[in-house]
């Protein structure tokens, strides 16, 4: 066995219990400038005369340099939580804190990286010109140094990534696999403390996105940045994450957390072990359970 | 067409497909044409008639396209270029689009043929009337382009650049403009067609040069083989100004 569960499938009960056993609770908070910090989000959508409550009372801490999946079916409010964060909405109450900062701040000072669904990589730039626009962009917080970033060199990341010798190529002449890892890359080479992952492999054949998970563990390895990440897949969930937060629908809220305690880096060959299957088991049973109890 | 098919490696029946298929409707088209004009001479002339035309007299046409394309190439630009302005402020600053757009309506539904008369009274027996109207044809379309163009931004892109707080001119100059490129082009082929129709219409009254004088007074005088000569010319020179904006296209949009 690689890992045993240090949260069980039930109410946010049982987060909060796994946050008071590593002693991460707010009351027992130490250095709450060093952490990810959401607190009691609500987000309301008004539409046709009526309330769509799409996230109910969201309460996460996340520490710098973790691997945090939101996990949940279709609709469940986990992109919008990670919208929340990424400053591209705002909550209808609650508080958000990125290291201290707002959201707003926080995408101000250039200190959030987004990597959206699709590659979104601009068709009219080569592959180095798309990784590098961070530089092009917001240049008045690198003038006055508002940011926490440390931007990456460009074709380092790319060769990391193995594209280095797609550098010169334009979007439309790589493979879908090849644009998602160039539109990682750009994310990594903005230097940003902070990734936000909105399903980023989610369009992908399952041998694209196996590769391209390794891609990312490696890189994430290396440079381990603050990661929330989005998915469907409880297996890519568990491959990657340190914890998996479940979530489940109407309204979008966390049912619970689970611990992902499998060794980094990852060994080869990990998703066939009988605790990875444990696990995705275990994280399925847990949406199953939300799921019942909605 | 060809030129992209030569160059993507297209198989030897996609090839056919693109030159012969055309080259056989023209000529299916030409056949009935040749027909309708040994059969009944007073609607079309044979186009060997209108051939020699050309030959005959090939400075004349050339000096009458000069002054329709003088008024419709101008006309072409600032209408493109207004349209293309007024499209940015309507993207820029939203609350302007209910406002502008239905005068916008209103100008594109103005039948430029009543309108040119009125113009000429206005401005006088010169190029000027010919212009506006070729404005006014070329404005619409390349408005209604560049406005979907400029919208038509990858979501996924847009987030990325509001996550990094991109100034709203970075949004327009590094996103939206290069987005609307294709639809820019699309809408300059529609545009530049419309002002060479506006401009010829226009030369139908007050004027004796260009080729809509030319078309009018060749009717008026039953001459139908210099009428479809005028027409054959401002064809061919719409088509040569159309391919002129897709080798831009190709130059510049090479995504």
């Amino acid at each position: 066995m690689y890992a045993k569960l240090t949260s069980v499938p039930g109410p946010v009960a049982a987060m909060r219990e796994t946050e008071e056993a590593r002693g991460d609770s707010p009351a027992g908070l130490g250095a709450a400038g060093d952490r990810i910090e959401i607190r009691g989000v609500n987000r309301i959508y008004q539409g046709n005369g009526r309330e769509v409550h799409a996230l109910s009372d969201i309460n996460l801490h996340i520490r710098r340099g973790e691997f945090v999946t939101l996990f949940g079916p279709s609709g469940c409010g986990k992109s919008t939580l990670l919208r929340i964060i990424a400053g591209l909405d705002r909550q209808s109450s609650g508080e958000v804190r990125l290291f201290k900062q707002d959201p707003l701040d926080a995408s101000r000072s250039k200190n959030i990286a987004w990597i959206p669904q699709s590659s979104s990589l601009l068709p009219w730039l080569t592959i180095r010109r798309n990784v590098e626009l961070s530089a092009r962009l917001n240049r008045r917080a690198d003038r006055l140094r508002l940011t926490a970033r440390k931007p990456e060199r460009p074709m380092q990341v790319l060769r990391e990534l193995g594209l280095g010798e797609f550098a010169d190529k334009r979007p439309a002449q790589l493979s879908g696999g090849m644009r998602q890892r160039a539109s990682i890359a750009r994310g990594f080479v903005q230097g940003a403390p902070m990734m936000l992952m909105d399903e980023p492999f989610s369009a992908l054949d399952e041998l694209t996105r196996d590769a391209l998970q390794l891609r990312l563990l490696d890189l994430w390895e290396k440079h381990r940045k603050t990661v929330i990440f989005v998915t469907h897949s409880a297996a890519e969930a568990v491959l990657l994450s340190d914890r998996v937060v479940v979530m489940t629908s109407r309204p979008g809220r966390i049912h619970s957390i689970i611990d992902i305690d499998l060794p980094r880096p990852r060994p080869a060959g990990i998703e066939d072990s009988p605790a990875f299957g444990e696990l995705v088991r275990r994280v399925k049973a847990t949406l199953r359970a939300g799921w019942e109890g909605a | 067409m060809a030129a992209g098919l030569f160059r993507s490696g297209a198989t030897g029946r996609q090839l056919a497909y693109a030159i012969v298929a055309p080259l056989l409707v023209l000529a299916i088209l030409g056949l009935l044409w040749q027909w309708v004009a040994l059969t009944i001479g007073s609607i079309l002339p044979p186009l060997g008639k209108v051939g020699g035309e050309f030959i005959e007299r090939p400075g004349f046409y050339v000096f009458h396209l000069g002054v329709t394309l003088y008024a419709g190439l101008i006309g072409f630009a600032i209408g493109a270029l207004s349209g293309v302005l007024l499209a940015g402020c309507i993207v820029w600053f939203p609350f302007l689009g209910p406002a502008l757009v239905p005068v916008a309506l209103m100008l594109n539904a103005t039948p430029i043929v009543a309108i040119a008369p009125a113009l000429i009274v206005a401005f006088g027996f010169n190029a000027i009337p010919h212009i506006i109207v070729a404005t006014i044809a070329a404005f619409f379309p390349m408005l209604i382009n560049a406005i979907t163009g400029l919208r038509s931004v990858d979501r996924g892109a847009l987030e990325v650049f509001d996550a990094m707080s991109a100034s709203r001119g970075e949004v327009f100059l590094r996103l939206r403009l290069p987005s609307s490129l294709p639809y820019l082009f699309s809408g300059a082929k529609v545009a530049v067609t419309a002002a060479m129709i506006g401009a010829i219409v226009s030369e139908f009254t007050g004027t004796t040069e260009g080729l809509g004088a030319v078309i009018v007074i060749a009717t008026s005088f039953l001459n139908l083989t210099q009428m479809w000569a005028a027409i054959f010319t401002s064809i061919l020179a719409t088509l040569l100004l159309i391919g002129v904006i897709n080798l831009a296209e190709r130059l510049i949009v090479r995504w």
